[in-house]
């Protein structure tokens, strides 16, 4: 394998209930995805503050993941209503300045799909290696 | 109080009683076809005559019409009486010489045959019928038209009436069980069938749902209820002594506040008709695993024998099989339907087989097709082992499918099952009179909404997901909120009482603290940096934030937030934050993760 | 449906403009007005909140300025309201962000009168300074040459500001009464619209005859003034999106950037009593700087510049009036008001949203609902 070959990094905020215990569900079930998503557990999709989105893309991510219950099984009734309008605005502004909304993903996981988590991530870091390193990739903050 | 003599006896008795009412109400016992409670007096089968001694016009009285006076003597059952009853009895024979109930009271009047020309009727005139629907429905579909002996029961003109609500109250009071409303009315009715007996038998539109039911205390189906649905009728609650019957109640929601809540909904039982090679529904003798508990059970529409079903009545049963199949794995282990074991039918279908061999006799063919035995629990190998000794068919093999075309003489007037034996590699035909569908435990149908309602997950499976599968068995994502039994994943009785304990267990240990652990991830606002928008107000789903007017800022109540962040995902000053998820702890988290870039 | 009164303005229009508001005071219509006036021993024209009849003398709502957007002083009146009736004279952008603002709580239009005024732009502030001590009667210069009065050709120069040549809002169409000068002479007559029922009384209260026809000329000339607007606008932005289309172009035109934060003051719908980018959050550690300069071999200080403006896109872009007080502010020139422009019209459309349209609509993150924007994620369960 090519040692320099392109490795996208992708930052996941999973809900703690859904898509987190997915992860976890993965894990115990012996599923395989690629190592590049890394999580960072939240209680809720709901709890997703644009500014951590920003915060991943401006720190060097390749791509952001949020994960959610389902419309309708949410753990907090609808915390994932408001996930979906909060990536609907990222999505404008970030494609605004040349950071495609393929990089930004919201994908319902409910706790007891481990399969489309690993699926999931397989998928979307398939996609991030074809379209290689963002425009916000490794610049400085400022 | 007045007092009567019934036949030497002195009684006393209420005013505006009938001679009938009062002799009965004195065990003394007066022959009637006509009369009904329900009904008013009506004097037409001419049975219930008695002779007037004293104390009024004397002479031969129909008792269900005279009302008992002071001082009255009647004699209930002397020769005159004898007389007179034997005469109609003869006329009653003539008219219907086949109807049981008239063959039982000409025997025990001493009539055995009629002198006159024999008729083949099987209305005995009682009235009831007419009487019923006009006066306690409302309705008066039906009348007796004509005289002498050319009367009959009909429909006006005998066309399909187009009043009759086809209630069968005429057919339920009906003596003899000859009025079929079916054929003279323009509705098809819907029979009602038992919930509890899975539709093998009838119920009534006021039921006790079952015999252990508790409270055992009958519930009106208001739907089929005639007085709920046009204020006829009302019969129940004229004939109930303790006037318990009210039909003002109205369904009501009671708020109940408790501390914790055990989620024990159970499962449904998978209905096998979209499954049709196996025939459920099209052949008679096609049983679910329910419907043959039902048979089995000594309250069941049999009394407890196995019996199978007539084929053109389903809710008739017949007699005992000679030979029967048990299917496995009906929707489960099956891809098509459901991936899981149900983990219930291989011990019950082994518990079938045994009832077979013990009620019908050991004569009994009991075949059983099994993917894989799996008698996992305590006792349970010894059994499968017992029920082999008690000469029951073992087949490994999937049964693929249940016909009823015959290929040879044997399987004539057969149900034939086919199946590999896997174990000889060879296909089976065998036939049988019977067949019981061990189907799959389903989540029930509601489980989503009830899953939302509690805001617990539901697994892939359908049933309610449990926190953990190994170490919170019976807790759920929501604190406080706890499973047991089937509505968390298929499971026999032991299991299910154990688990029912443990939920007991965690509810009770939750509830006897007398407080609440509140987790420390709730929100909090920064009072001086909040600027009242109170936009978190209105995202907050569990109504925590309040708006504090005097300081002008929002104040959110750490017993009633939940944590979930949708006011810090929103409030853009970052007055609102979560314990535990502030930006700061998300940002070092995130630097954390891309330290190394790539 | 609006009416119409018209009010002659032969004695000048402030004057005419400070009858009206003198008999709303002394009629007790009113207890106090917010109104543009020129400042004492100055030629420069602020939010002044008047309540003595005769001290109306100064007013000048229709100069072109606006040094401070009223949104926020409006806002500031209503907030812990009086309970007494004000009358506030407010351009349209500040009318729309003014309701974006009670939306949140951060003003009402309980005791408010709101009175718009049509508006042809502003200059910026020095501008308007060096214009006003060169000139006189600025105002009627500029409202004369936007009128198309020959005889004012040359004396004004200078231009409005490039938000307000791209206004596609300049006509109020939520005020309570609205003062009219689009396709009026400001020399004779102005109109008077009552756009609510709070604007019909305040105008029988002043005993003005009503009408609901249009006055002749208006429609057209409102709808030239927005063709214009919106060709420049079209023409600007597309030239200013296609610069800074990544976030290298977005770096560029930051690189000035100061983080002094005067356009998140200056902006009428930044509401947060302390923006997120001054509290503990973003004060780091010296470690972290180190860090963050050894992770890229560089970094520029200040940091978090671009973040503080992405934050304040997602932020307050479906709330933009596009009124430019940010670009204004901004010492070192950056187009903020393009930036948020092109920003704004994709956030916007997105949500279906207009600011300042309809206070009974819900701002685009205070609200949501099952089954909508099903896109984000595509699934479908």
């Amino acid at each position: 394998m090519d040692e320099n070959a392109y490795e996208p990094t992708i930052i996941a905020f999973l809900c703690n209930w859904c898509t987190f215990t997915a992860a976890d569900l993965a894990g115990t079930s012996r599923l395989t995805y690629p190592s590049n998503v890394k999580i960072v557990r939240m209680m809720c999709s709901g709890m997703v503050d644009p500014k951590y989105v920003l915060k991943s893309f401006l720190e060097g991510a390749d791509g952001v993941l949020i994960g959610g219950c389902w419309p309708g099984d949410c753990h907090y009734i609808n915390g994932n209503m408001k996930a979906r309008r909060r990536v609907a605005l990222l999505h404008e502004v970030l494609e605004r300045f040349g950071v495609e909304k393929e990089r930004l993903w919201l994908r319902w996981v409910a706790a007891s799909e481990g399969n489309m988590f690993a699926e999931t991530v397989k998928e979307m870091t398939e996609q991030l290696k074809k379209m290689g390193p963002p425009s916000t990739k490794q610049r400085a903050i400022a | 109080m007045p007092t009567i003599t019934i036949n030497n006896k002195a009684i006393q008795f209420e005013e505006g009683k009938t001679i009938l009412e009062v002799a009965r109400s004195e065990k003394i016992d007066i022959p009637t076809l006509c009369h009904n409670d329900a009904l008013e007096p009506y004097g037409g089968c001419r049975l219930c005559i008695v002779e007037i001694m004293a104390g009024g016009p004397r002479g031969l009285k129909t008792s269900c019409t005279l009302k008992a006076t002071d001082g009255l003597v009647v004699e209930t059952d002397n020769e005159r009486v004898r007389k007179s009853r034997r005469m109609t009895l003869e006329l009653l024979l003539a008219r219907c010489p086949n109807v049981p109930i008239i063959q039982t009271l000409a025997r025990a009047h001493g009539v055995s045959s009629s002198r006159f020309s024999l008729d083949n009727e099987d209305c005995i005139l009682c009235g009831q019928c007419v009487r019923v629907c006009k006066e306690r429905m409302g309705v008066a579909a039906i009348g007796i038209f004509n005289r002498g002996a050319k009367k009959y029961v009909a429909t006006p003109y005998q066309q399909l009436s187009e009043v009759c609500r086809s209630c069968g109250a005429c057919a339920s009071v009906c003596p003899t069980g000859c009025i079929d409303f079916t054929t003279f009315s323009e509705k098809t009715p819907v029979p009602l069938l038992s919930e509890w007996n899975v539709g093998t038998r009838r119920r009534k539109a006021i039921s006790i749902a079952f015999e252990q039911a508790v409270p055992k205390t009958p519930v009106i189906d208001k739907n089929a209820c005639v007085h709920l649905n046009t204020g006829a009728c009302g019969i129940c609650a004229d004939s109930c002594v303790a006037k318990a019957i009210n039909f003002d109640q109205q369904d009501e929601i009671e708020s109940v506040k408790v501390g914790a809540i055990i989620l024990a909904t159970g499962f449904d039982p998978m209905d096998p008709t979209p499954l049709k090679e196996y025939g459920y529904g099209v052949y008679p003798n096609v049983f679910t695993n329910l419907e043959f508990e039902r048979l089995s059970n000594a309250t069941g529409p049999t009394g407890g024998k196995l019996l199978m079903r007539d084929a053109d009545d389903r809710l008739k049963f017949t007699r005992p099989p000679e030979s029967v199949a048990i299917l496995h794995c009906i929707g489960s282990r099956d891809l098509n339907y459901h991936e899981y074991c149900s983990r219930t039918c291989c011990m019950y279908a082994l518990k079938y087989a045994h009832l077979l061999k013990d009620k019908v006799g050991h004569q009994v063919q009991v075949y059983n097709f099994y993917i894989d035995m799996r008698c996992f629990g305590k006792g349970y190998e010894e059994f499968y082992r017992r029920i082999q000794s008690e000469g029951v068919r073992m087949i490994r093999g999937k049964a693929v499918r249940v016909t009823d075309r015959a290929q040879s003489e044997e399987e004539q007037g057969k149900l034939v099952v086919i199946a590999e034996d896997t174990l000889s590699q060879s296909l089976l035909r065998v036939p049988v009179e019977m067949v019981v569908l061990c189907t799959a435990m389903e989540p029930r149908k509601d489980a989503v909404d009830i899953a939302r309602t509690f805001g617990i997950s539901i697994g892939s499976d359908g049933f309610f997901l449990e926190e953990h599968p190994k170490l919170e068995p019976v807790s759920t994502a929501t604190a406080g909120v706890f499973l047991a039994g089937a509505c968390q994943g298929p499971k026999d009785i032991p299991d299910a009482v154990a688990q029912s304990k443990a939920a007991a267990s965690m509810a009770q240990a939750l509830i006897s603290l007398g407080e609440v652990e509140v987790h420390p991830m709730v929100s909090h606002i920064d009072p001086d940096i909040c600027i009242g928008c109170r936009v978190c107000i209105g995202l907050c789903a569990y109504g925590a934030i309040e708006f504090d007017t005097r300081r002008g800022i929002s104040v959110v109540n750490d017993a009633v937030c939940k944590g979930c962040g949708s006011c810090a995902g929103y409030c853009p000053s970052g007055a609102a934050k979560i314990g535990h998820f502030t930006d700061k702890q998300i940002f070092a988290e995130v630097e954390g993760l891309l330290a190394t870039g790539s | 449906m609006s009416k119409f009164a018209t009010v002659k303005t032969n004695n000048g229009i402030n004057r005419s403009i400070a009858e009206l508001f003198r008999q709303m005071l002394e009629k007790q219509v009113i207890k106090a007005v917010l109104i543009p006036a020129k400042q004492p021993s100055s030629q420069m024209v602020m939010q002044t909140l008047i309540t003595n009849p005769n001290a109306l003398d100064t007013i000048d709502p229709f100069a072109p300025v606006s040094a401070v957007s009223s949104a926020k002083s409006a806002a500031a009146l209503t907030n812990r309201s009086s309970g007494e009736p004000i009358a506030a004279v407010m351009r349209n952008c500040e009318i729309r962000a003014f309701i974006e603002l009670v939306k949140l709580h951060q003003g009402s239009t309980d005791d408010l009168i709101v009175i718009g005024t049509d508006c042809l732009g502003r200059y910026e502030n020095r501008e308007f300074l060096k214009l006003a001590g060169e000139q006189k009667e600025l105002t009627t210069a500029f409202l004369a040459q936007a009128a198309g009065d020959k005889r004012y050709e040359k004396v004004v120069g200078a231009e409005i500001t490039t938000a307000c040549k791209s206004c596609l809002y300049p006509i109020p169409k939520r005020a309570d009464v609205n003062l009219c000068i689009v396709g009026a002479k400001p020399g004779e007559a102005i109109w008077l619209e009552a756009q609510s029922e709070k604007g019909e009384e305040a105008l029988g209260a002043l005993g003005l005859e009503t009408t609901d026809e249009v006055p002749a000329g208006r429609q057209k000339a409102v709808d030239k003034l927005i063709a214009d607007n919106s060709a420049f606008r079209e023409k600007n932005l597309a030239a200013f999106a296609k610069k800074t289309e990544n976030i290298d172009g977005l770096s560029a035109i930051l690189s000035s950037c100061i983080n002094c934060y005067n356009c998140r003051v200056a902006c009428p719908v930044c509401y947060c009593r302390e923006c997120v980018f001054v509290t503990d959050t973003f004060r780091h550690d010296g470690e972290q700087y180190l860090k963050w300069s050894e992770k890229r071999g560089k970094i520029k200080v200040p940091t978090d510049t671009v973040f503080y403006h992405l934050t304040r896109m997602i932020h307050m872009s479906t709330l933009c009036v596009g009124c430019g007080q940010c670009s204004s502010a901004c010492p070192n020139d950056i187009p903020l008001s393009e930036l948020f422009a092109t920003v704004a019209d994709r956030t916007q459309k997105r949500f279906e949203y207009l600011p300042g349209r309809d206070l009974q609509e819900g701002q685009p993150l205070a609200t949501f609902h099952t089954d909508e924007f099903n896109d984000v994620t595509g699934q479908v369960k």
